[in-house]
């Protein structure tokens, strides 16, 4: 099974400046959305270091043993926990560095985080960045929301409808360099052949609901141009925030394609 | 008259007044505030007094100057301001309030309602006060009672798991005309749902699925040659 897949982010119509950042790869499977937070600009430093952190941890290690922070939970595979690790690392830089320089205090980034490897699909995630996933037409999400509004929905509090009208949307009960130790939530699942990974701030999931996602999602082939929609759309129901979306198509390796690569990992 | 209440933590030193036109801090003796403590610069700051108003003036020291927990190079004072030099912090007393168009020092980084902000696990609890108890997952699956599998019963911990031909797929199904992904088994928080995917009939206790169905302990799934039962395990 390979990959294709795109990214877009946008600064929406109301903010100053970006303060998401992303990365993709299509050959390690990594794919990454940080939403910062945070006074002067403090915000885009907190999630640029976290995705190049992030980054760094999987081109640096490649398949070797990984280093680990935090603890190694058995439960869950080494790529799993390789992703949650790299996490808590970027965590104690960002936290670091917001307490070493004061122009930075209080800066923090959600982060969503997945990695295919293989035909298994490896997530994690901190805040209210969302990762979904589409397949054979239906749209679900992976990733429980660490927002105040989305407790307040799990313990039935409200309901999904009151939450989107909320006014408490952006308070966050979880995000990444607040303090030194994180909790990451992380989930395994395995994918198929024509499923379809959506990464996005919460700039495309507070402006575009699920049901509209899956439309376009469904109806464009090409990542960057249903990523380009979708921006165009959230953009359309107000920008309010930085937007920024990654889709990452699984498509089947055609034959000679798949003899090719099994012949060389045969030899090497 | 206007003073300053030097403290170490919660313990008060003393009390000083600002008579002069410039009053100095640091940690050097030719200071008129003298802080005895190696977080504090040699010469650190300085109060200046412009007729009735106050401003605190970091002069470059090396831990820098606080003004209610924002940095400064120079600001104005107004009553209960808190300067932190080193460890130690100056309370400002005065009869002059800070005018009330100037909120930037009081709202944390000058926020709008729109900005993402993050609160601790002490405050949620005030604001989530119902039921603070982890809500348990369900854990369900599937018994095959008749046809053909690999197993004899299967449990499904995944968020999305696939019935069909493909090779992820949860519940694999064999022959010939049975499509990739039959169907798709959800599991949420409130529950199990089966939705349909096309291609192939699917039967929930005997009656053709057409839409989204929730799943209930005991339910009779039938599709391509296999019998499951659904089961829920508390």
């Amino acid at each position: 099974m390979k990959v294709h897949a795109a990214a877009r982010t946008d600064l929406g119509l109301v903010r100053q400046n970006n303060e998401d950042n992303y990365y993709i790869d299509e050959t390690i499977g990594l794919f990454i959305v940080a939403d910062g937070m945070g006074g002067h600009a403090s915000g885009e430093i907190a999630s640029k270091m976290t995705v190049d952190i992030i980054r760094d941890c999987f081109k640096g290690s490649g398949k070797d043993k990984p280093f680990q922070t935090g603890p190694y939970q058995k439960d869950f595979s080494e790529a799993t926990n390789r992703l949650a690790s790299s996490i808590r690392l970027a965590n104690l830089a960002v936290w670091e560095a917001s307490g070493n320089r004061p122009e930075l205090s209080g800066m923090g980034t959600t982060i969503a985080a997945v990695q295919v490897d293989g035909n298994r699909l490896s997530i994690a995630h901190v805040g209210d960045s969302r990762v979904y996933l589409i397949r054979a037409g239906n749209i679900e999400q992976l990733t429980d929301d660490h927002s105040l509004v989305y407790e307040q929905v799990k313990r039935d509090l409200i309901t999904k409808e009151e939450a989107s009208r909320s006014d408490m949307k952006n308070i966050l009960t979880r995000a990444l360099g607040i303090s030194n130790d994180v909790e990451v939530d992380l989930a395994e699942m395995t994918l198929a052949v024509n499923d379809i990974l959506l990464l996005c701030s919460d700039g495309l999931s507070g402006m575009v609901d699920d049901e509209t996602i899956l439309s376009v999602v469904m109806t464009i082939d090409d990542p960057a141009a249903a990523c380009e929609k979708l921006i165009a759309m959230a953009n359309a129901n107000g920008g309010k925030d930085n937007i920024t979306v990654v889709i990452a198509r699984t498509e089947k390796i055609s034959g000679f394609k798949w003899l090719f690569l099994n012949f060389r990992r045969f030899w090497r | 008259m206007a003073t300053v209440m030097l403290k170490f933590k919660e313990a008060v030193i003393k009390e000083i007044p600002l008579e002069k036109e410039t009053t100095t801090i640091g940690r050097k003796e030719d200071n008129d505030i003298h802080i005895e403590n190696h977080a504090v610069s040699g010469h650190h700051a300085r109060i200046l007094r412009e007729k009735d108003n106050f401003f605190i003036e970091d002069l470059g020291s090396l831990n820098g100057t606080f003004v209610n927990g924002f940095k400064i190079t120079k600001q104005e004072l107004f009553k209960g301001d808190s300067v932190l030099v080193g460890l130690h912090n100056l309370d400002f007393i005065s009869e002059k309030v800070r005018p009330q168009d100037d909120k930037k020092s009081f709202t944390v980084r000058g926020r709008s309602m729109d900005e993402t902000m993050v609160i601790s696990p002490q405050d949620q609890k005030k604001i989530l006060v119902a039921r603070d108890k982890d809500i348990p997952e369900p854990l369900g699956g599937f018994y095959v009672l008749e046809g053909a599998s690999d197993q004899r019963e299967y449990e499904l911990k995944e968020r999305i798991s696939t019935i069909g031909k493909e090779d992820g797929a949860a519940i694999r199904l064999k022959g010939f005309f049975t499509p990739k992904v039959a169907a798709l088994v959800n599991r949420r928080k409130e529950g199990y749902f089966v939705t349909p995917a096309g291609g192939k009939a699917i039967k929930i206790n005997g009656r053709d699925l057409n839409h989204r169905h929730d799943l209930k302990d005991g339910d009779i799934v039938e599709i391509s040659g296999l019998k499951l039962q659904f089961y829920i395990k508390e």
